[in-house]
This record gives structure tokens, C-alpha cells and sequence, in this order.
């Protein structure tokens, strides 16, 4: 087993009496993509913070690499890559220049500098536009190129802060080739994001988090395997016929009846089958049926299921 | 997991931080290059004041005050070039906190204070230009050094200002992290500077109070130092206390920078 890259005990942050982060562990292996899932100010971008140096934690301890993050912060700097919200690529320079001023900055010996951005242009497929000014790039490239310069220095840890935020489907399809070839080259990556699909995609492990706290984890199979049961959903011409729809269906705790949509919903113990047999039992008692669907659960439901219920 | 051996030793200390400023330095001039309205400003401004100044007050100021007005007024002129040029380095900085850029240069190996200090140093080599060619326009109107070795020294004092004034602009900028904001707090202190000063007239009509604060001003006081280095005539304490406003200026606000940039 590999050993893990990105260590996290205990963090915890707290801004006067919010708690931003509340105890959070996690650990990220070489090699593979943890997503960092959660709604706005659930503590995505604190932990991304604390993790990046740009922020000290108030409890709890993490290493990357084997250095640790508090205590030593310039050695945690020369083994991260931070990318994400694509306001650090400069605009009145070409996509080479960025990358070349980020190799400056990590100071790779000068050799080397050249060859690695050439490398990268070719690797990511910048060649179109590495040498156009970024002030032309579309928000795609822009974001490419981005999270392209986080790998410069070759880090063994990146860590993106909501790359995709705002990006039409073919850039982020484009940019999620990229993120799963980081990690494919070996490095350990951590993926903030609010699209639940994007971390269904790319993340071999999720950690949900919600005002601050771990509330799921697991691979997305495992959660969403968790949450258990298939949904059906089934829409009726009359809602007066709502009630008794309910009684034919099923158990009253596992029924549930949305009349302004004319819409029952079922949890079902035991998928496609048992379904049928909701569907024959209306159909029998004369009660029409407009449109009816069988919903695997989703990320979503997860996400959902753990963190607006306990709003 | 144990630390990882990195694979390469980076120069550190103070030669890492320099390669840094350096490094910086070079992206700012080289958006500059490309932007080149952000040198126009400056210069703009500049052959602005001297054209205003020059015809439009330059007769009455010179009967009354009985001074060669080319002399008196181009100095002034270089030195508004110099101030209102650093104004650039409270803008630019302001946009890079504002929006974020700074923390992806936080999270790099990296010196904190090359962020800070390499526009600083952008800033002042862009000045340096711009100064050079308000002087030159200056020429055309008939101001004159007595020798190059006063222009150097002159030219080197003008510089020198505005490079303590881009320190000024920076923690502005470090403090408020609004473009917008950076612009309009420099109405309220550096045109209180600019005009309560000898740039433009000689203070000996000025209300007591009022000339005591337009002497000895930094503004002023590198203007006097100009002009006596140009016209060859004695500096007094004009030089010297050019230089204690600069490096005064610097040891304040260099520090004070650094510690609200990191407070981010």
C-alpha cells in the first residue's frame, strides 16, 4: 500500500465564534484524487488555506510530503502546487511567460526551466495558444493553463480550489482530463468543488463536509451504496387520488406525496421488482398514471441526505 | 510518511529573495512594455502640469516672484512625475489582493516581500523613464543642468522619492485592498502634498503655518534640492534632507508593508 502524501489530524480553524473547520482528518495517497465536497462556507477553502500555508490552523496538525505544514512552511511550499481560481495567470503575458515565471519562482535550475514549460505546453496541449496573451484566452484555456502551472515544480501534492467553478461543459470535460492525469503522473491531489458529478468523476475518495465537519466519507459507490435504496417516482393526473396512490404503494414511513406536483414518491426496499409491483397495484385500482421513474440514488442524494437535513 | 528528499537545493537567504524581486520585476515591465499607457500616465501628467503652469500662471507667478520660471517650475514638474507615477504600484497591488492572485505567490517558495518589493522596483524603473522624458520636454521649453553630473543627481533624487512614495502606495494598498479606494485616499493625501508645496510658486506668500508644513515637506524639499542642482546654486540642507525623506520614508513604510501584505 502506498504510503499517504497529505496527512490531516484534528485541523480545526475557528474565525471569532464561527467554527470554520471543526476537527477534520483525512489522508491522501500518491497517485489518487480526494474530493473536498461541501456547500458555500462549509470550510473548503479555509482547510485548502491552512494546507497551502496561507493559513494557520488553531488545532490539529498536517504534513505533506512528511513536513508539516505549521511548523514547516517554506519546505511544504517548494512540495505544493495551488491552483483554481485562475486570478494568479497574468493577463498581459503569454501562457509560456506564466509558466515560465512560475518556474522562476519554484527555482528550477535554469536548464530545466525551458524544457519542463515546453513539456507541459506539449503534455496539455497549450501549443494553440501558449504564445497569445492570456487577455485573449477563453475562460476554459485560462483555467487550463492555470492549473497547468500548479504542476511546474513536479509537486507530489496539488491542491485545486473549485477549478471548474463557472466553466462551460466542454472546458471542464477538458479540464477534468487534466486533473486525472496529474494524478496519473503520481501526484497526490486534493479537488475542492460544489458539483457533486465532478467528484463522482474524478474523486477516488470524497469527504463531505458541512460547516466545518466531516459528514460522509468513502469511495462515491460506497456513499452512495450507503444511502441505499432506488426511488420511485410517480406522477398521477388527479392528486385526489393522492392518498389512496399512497396506501397502495407501500408502508406509510417509506411513502411520501407532493400533491402540488401530483407527485408519490417511493423508497423501495427492493428496486426494479418491487417497483413493478407498485406500478401494477395503481394500475389495478384504476388510478391513472401520467409518467413514472426509477431513480438510482445519486451523489446528490447524499449530499442532501447529509447536509440540509441538518439545517 | 517521511519527508521526502527534494530533488534540488534552491538558493536561499538573501540571494533567493533578490533572484525573487528580480523575477517579479521583470513580469511587471514586461506588462508594461506591452501596456505602455501605464508610462504615458505619468508622463502625460507631468508635460500636463508643465504646459498648464508654464502658460497659463508661469507670467504672473515670474513678475511676482521675480524667478526664472522655466528653472523654478520643471523641477517641481519631475518631481509630480515621480509621485503620481508611484500612484501605479498602490493600483496594481490593490487589484492583485483584491482578487486573489497574491495567495497562489503566497503558497510558492518564494520571499513574501519580493510581491511588494519587486513592483516597487518595476515601478521605479518605469519612473526613472518617465522622468527622463518630462525632462527632456523640459529641455524643449528651456530648462537647463548646469552639469550632467547635477542631472544624474538630480534625476537620481526625483527617482529616489517616488520610489519611497511606491512603499507609501503599497501599504496603502496592503491596508485597503481596493483599487478603487487607493485612488480616491490619494486625493486626500498626496494633492494636499503636491499643492501645499513650493512646486508650483515660492511659499514666501503662504500663510506662516502653511509654509512651515510647504518647506519642509518631502515633496518640497527634493524640488529645492532640484533646483539648486540644476541651477548650480547652494543646496543649503535642501540635499541632505532629500535624502533623509527618502531613506526615512523607506525604513517607515517598508516594514509597515510587509507586515499588513502578510497580514492577509
Amino acid at each position: 500500500m502506498n504510503q499517504p502524501v497529505i496527512v490531516v489530524e484534528g485541523l480545526r480553524k475557528v474565525y471569532g465564534d464561527v467554527v470554520a473547520v471543526a476537527g477534520l482528518d483525512f489522508e491522501v495517497e500518491a497517485g489518487t484524487i480526494l474530493g473536498l465536497l461541501g456547500p458555500n462556507g462549509a470550510g473548503k477553502t479555509t482547510t485548502i488555506e491552512i494546507l497551502t500555508t496561507l493559513r494557520r490552523a488553531d488545532a490539529g496538525r498536517a504534513t505533506i510530503a512528511g513536513f508539516d505544514v505549521g511548523r514547516q512552511p517554506e519546505l511544504v511550499r517548494r512540495v505544493i502546487g495551488l491552483a483554481g481560481q485562475a486570478a494568479a495567470v497574468d493577463d498581459r503575458l503569454t501562457a509560456r511567460e506564466n509558466l515560465d515565471l512560475f518556474a522562476r519562482l519554484y527555482k528550477l535550475p535554469a536548464p530545466e526551466r525551458r524544457a519542463r514549460v515546453d513539456e507541459l505546453i506539449e503534455r496539455f496541449d497549450l501549443g494553440g495558444f501558449a504564445d497569445r496573451l492570456v487577455a485573449t484566452y477563453s475562460g476554459g484555456q485560462r483555467r487550463r493553463l492555470d492549473v497547468v502551472a500548479a504542476l511546474i515544480a513536479r509537486p507530489p501534492a496539488i491542491f485545486l480550489d473549485e477549478p471548474t467553478t463557472g466553466l462551460d461543459p466542454r472546458s471542464r470535460l477538458e479540464l477534468w482530463r487534466e486533473i486525472r492525469a496529474m494524478a496519473d503522473e503520481g501526484a497526490a491531489v486534493v479537488l475542492t468543488t460544489q458539483y457533486l458529478e465532478e467528484a463522482d468523476r474524478l474523486a477516488d475518495d470524497i469527504v463531505i463536509i458541512d460547516r466545518g465537519e466531516v459528514v460522509a466519507r468513502g469511495a462515491a459507490d460506497e456513499l452512495k451504496k450507503d444511502l441505499g435504496r432506488d426511488v420511485l417516482v410517480v406522477h398521477v393526473s388527479d392528486p385526489a387520488d393522492l392518498p389512496r396512490a399512497a396506501e397502495l404503494a407501500g408502508d406509510g414511513a417509506d411513502v411520501a406525496t407532493d400533491a402540488g406536483h401530483r407527485m408519490l414518491t417511493v423508497q423501495l426496499g427492493d428496486g426494479p421488482p418491487e417497483a413493478l409491483a407498485v406500478l401494477r397495484r395503481l394500475s389495478d385500482a384504476g388510478i391513472p398514471v401520467e409518467d413514472f421513474q426509477l431513480r438510482r440514488p445519486t451523489l446528490d442524494d447524499v449530499f442532501l441526505t447529509h447536509t440540509e437535513v441538518r439545517r | 510518511m517521511s519527508a521526502v528528499d527534494l530533488p534540488f537545493e534552491p538558493p536561499s537567504g538573501v540571494r533567493g529573495a533578490l533572484i525573487d524581486v528580480w523575477t517579479m520585476a521583470r513580469r511587471d515591465l514586461i506588462r508594461t512594455m506591452r501596456q505602455p499607457e501605464y508610462l504615458s500616465f505619468s508622463v502625460v501628467m507631468g508635460v500636463f502640469f508643465l504646459v498648464l503652469f508654464e502658460l497659463v500662471f508661469g507670467g504672473v507667478i515670474a513678475a511676482g516672484a521675480g524667478v526664472d520660471y522655466d528653472q523654478y517650475l520643471v523641477p517641481g514638474v519631475l518631481v509630480i512625475t515621480a509621485v503620481t507615477g508611484a500612484l501605479q504600484t498602490g493600483n496594481t497591488l490593490a487589484v492583485d489582493l483584491q482578487y486573489g492572485a497574491d495567495k497562489r505567490f503566497r503558497s510558492l517558495p518564494m520571499s513574501r516581500m519580493a510581491v511588494l518589493a519587486g513592483r516597487t522596483v518595476a515601478d521605479t524603473i518605469r519612473n526613472a523613464v518617465a522622468v527622463g522624458l518630462v525632462a527632456a520636454v523640459g529641455y524643449a521649453f528651456g530648462f537647463r543642468f548646469t552639469s550632467a553630473g547635477s542631472a544624474v543627481a538630480a534625476l537620481a533624487l526625483t527617482v529616489g522619492i517616488g520610489y519611497a512614495f511606491s512603499w507609501i502606495n503599497a501599504a496603502i494598498a496592503a491596508k485597503v485592498r481596493s483599487a478603487e479606494l487607493v485612488g480616491m485616499l490619494s486625493m486626500f493625501w498626496l494633492f494636499p502634498l503636491m499643492f501645499g508645496s513650493n512646486l508650483f510658486t515660492p511659499t514666501v506668500a503662504m500663510p506662516a503655518w502653511v509654509k512651515a508644513f510647504a518647506d519642509n515637506q518631502p515633496i518640497s524639499v527634493v524640488a529645492t534640492a532640484v533646483r539648486a542642482l540644476a541651477n548650480g546654486s547652494d543646496p543649503g540642507l535642501s540635499v541632505v534632507g532629500s535624502g533623509a525623506w527618502i531613506v526615512g520614508l523607506l525604513v517607515v513604510f517598508v516594514p509597515l508593508s510587509v507586515r499588513l501584505y502578510r497580514r492577509a
